[in-house]
């Protein structure tokens, strides 16, 4: 009995992985989806609505602080959108002036996180929209400021699995936004990722912003990862590796967005 | 049939556990809770049958590595069904030793097939997640034999 379970496990992760190689749909998730998103949406569900109770039952002293904080904010970020509208405006005599390709807006598909860190070993979630949505393997994981956090896994019918950055399963191209030096990053299944495969020489400083280099193109270009909190040079290897930390936690995402392959930030 | 029922609640529950429920960032393996809670006061053939479902579950929640999830649950499944023909005792330290040992021999089978390359982490992740298996599985074993007993109790009545 048990040597008969233990070999139909063997054949059907078998049958799992040859699946997600070729990027087609395995049957056995579209059945157990159909099973698990009860539970799973009903457990989502309440855990939204306590949090929510949660936060609206705040002393009022707390909650008149944190508004005079906001008006502090507002405030200031009016004044920098006022100073970043001026500089889109130029950019757009600019580039009309130079005749470059316009930036088109993303194509992406809005989606609500259901389901998250389902085992120690694996930084991976569930989503509520699939392939009837739209979504396919490979397609880029944002949220809503534009920051990469993870890829699709696999899509059915109603839901994806989406694997994070810092997944150990994880790896895209990524490049230092100061001095476009490219390097692919992986995840190492802990809160860093790890910039590897930078040249020798390469023109890298703790502090320098990370972003998505569009090679491949499945990911999009010029999305922000994070910034560089160490670098090794490695004298015997001739290379440079940067640790990065992602600018945003995997387990504080909610909503997300799915952006379609072959687009940029930065055309 | 309850068993299955339950494992889907856990697996449902397993996804939208709050961010405290942790120690030393090993999280509570509610799969692997309500198998052994189940398999514990079973024969060692169901045991490896609902490990078997335990970890399809469980993989089809994380989308990778199903194969681990089904060999490792099924194995920890079989062993569990051992305990009670062998050794187990109406005594509350028995569901939660046998949660840690349990815990420990698949997580350990798992990290064979899925190996990490901080192993000093993955050891604190394995002993956080021993400690609260061991805490969750001694509710949900007790609470699982009352409801049983209640269960056929009932039956028993409708017979009479």
């Amino acid at each position: 009995m048990l040597l008969v379970l233990v070999a139909l496990g063997v054949g059907l992760g078998a049958a799992h992985d040859r699946s997600r190689d070729d990027g087609r749909p395995f049957p056995v998730f579209e059945v157990t989806s159909l099973i698990l998103r009860p539970s799973t949406s009903a457990f989502h569900l309440t855990a939204a609505v306590t949090g929510a109770a949660r936060h609206s039952a705040r002393p009022r002293r707390s909650i008149l602080k944190e508004n005079a904080e906001l008006r502090k904010e507002v405030a200031r970020l009016r004044a920098q959108n006022a100073a970043l509208y001026e500089a889109a405006q130029e950019n757009v005599r600019l580039r009309a002036a130079l005749d470059l390709r316009k930036s088109t807006d993303f194509e992406m598909v809005a989606a609500e996180v259901i389901s998250r860190n389902q085992s120690s070993w694996f930084d991976t979630a569930v989503i509520n929209r699939g392939r009837r949505s739209g979504i396919r393997k490979g397609w880029a994981v944002i949220t809503s400021g534009k920051w990469l956090i993870g890829q699709i896994l696999d899509a059915d019918e109603f839901s994806a699995r989406m694997v994070a950055l810092t997944d150990s399963n994880s790896a895209v191209g990524a490049m230092v936004q100061r001095s476009r030096c490219n390097g692919m990053l992986q995840g190492q299944g802990g809160d860093y990722l790890t910039l590897s495969y930078l040249p020798k020489d390469a023109d890298v400083k703790i502090g320098d912003t990370i972003i998505s280099s569009g090679m491949g193109q499945v990911v999009p270009k010029g999305l922000i990862i994070g910034r560089v909190v160490k670098v090794v040079h490695n004298k015997v290897l001739g290379s440079t590796t940067a640790l990065v930390r992602p600018s945003i936690r995997f387990d504080q995402i909610e909503q997300v967005f799915v952006a379609k392959p072959g687009q940029s930030v930065t055309p | 049939m309850w068993a299955i029922i339950t494992l889907v609640v856990a697996a449902g529950l397993q996804g939208n556990l709050p961010k405290f429920v942790s120690i030393w960032e090993g999280k509570p393996d509610l799969i692997l809770v309500v198998l052994v809670s189940y398999a514990l006061a079973a024969e060692p053939a169901f045991g490896a049958g609902l490990g078997f479902i335990a970890g399809l579950l469980h993989g089809s929640l994380v989308g990778l590595s199903l194969g681990s999830f089904i060999i490792t649950r099924t194995i920890t499944g079989f062993l569990a069904g051992l305990v009670n023909t062998r050794l187990f005792s109406e005594n509350p330290i028995v569901p939660a030793l046998s949660a840690v040992w349990l815990t420990v021999v698949c997580e350990l089978l798992f990290l064979i097939g899925n190996p990490r390359p901080d192993l000093l982490m993955a050891g604190r992740k394995v002993a956080g997640e021993c400690i609260c298996n061991a805490i969750f599985t001694l509710i949900a074993y007790f609470a699982i034999r009352h409801l049983d007993t209640h269960r056929k109790i009932k039956l028993a009545n409708a017979r009479l």
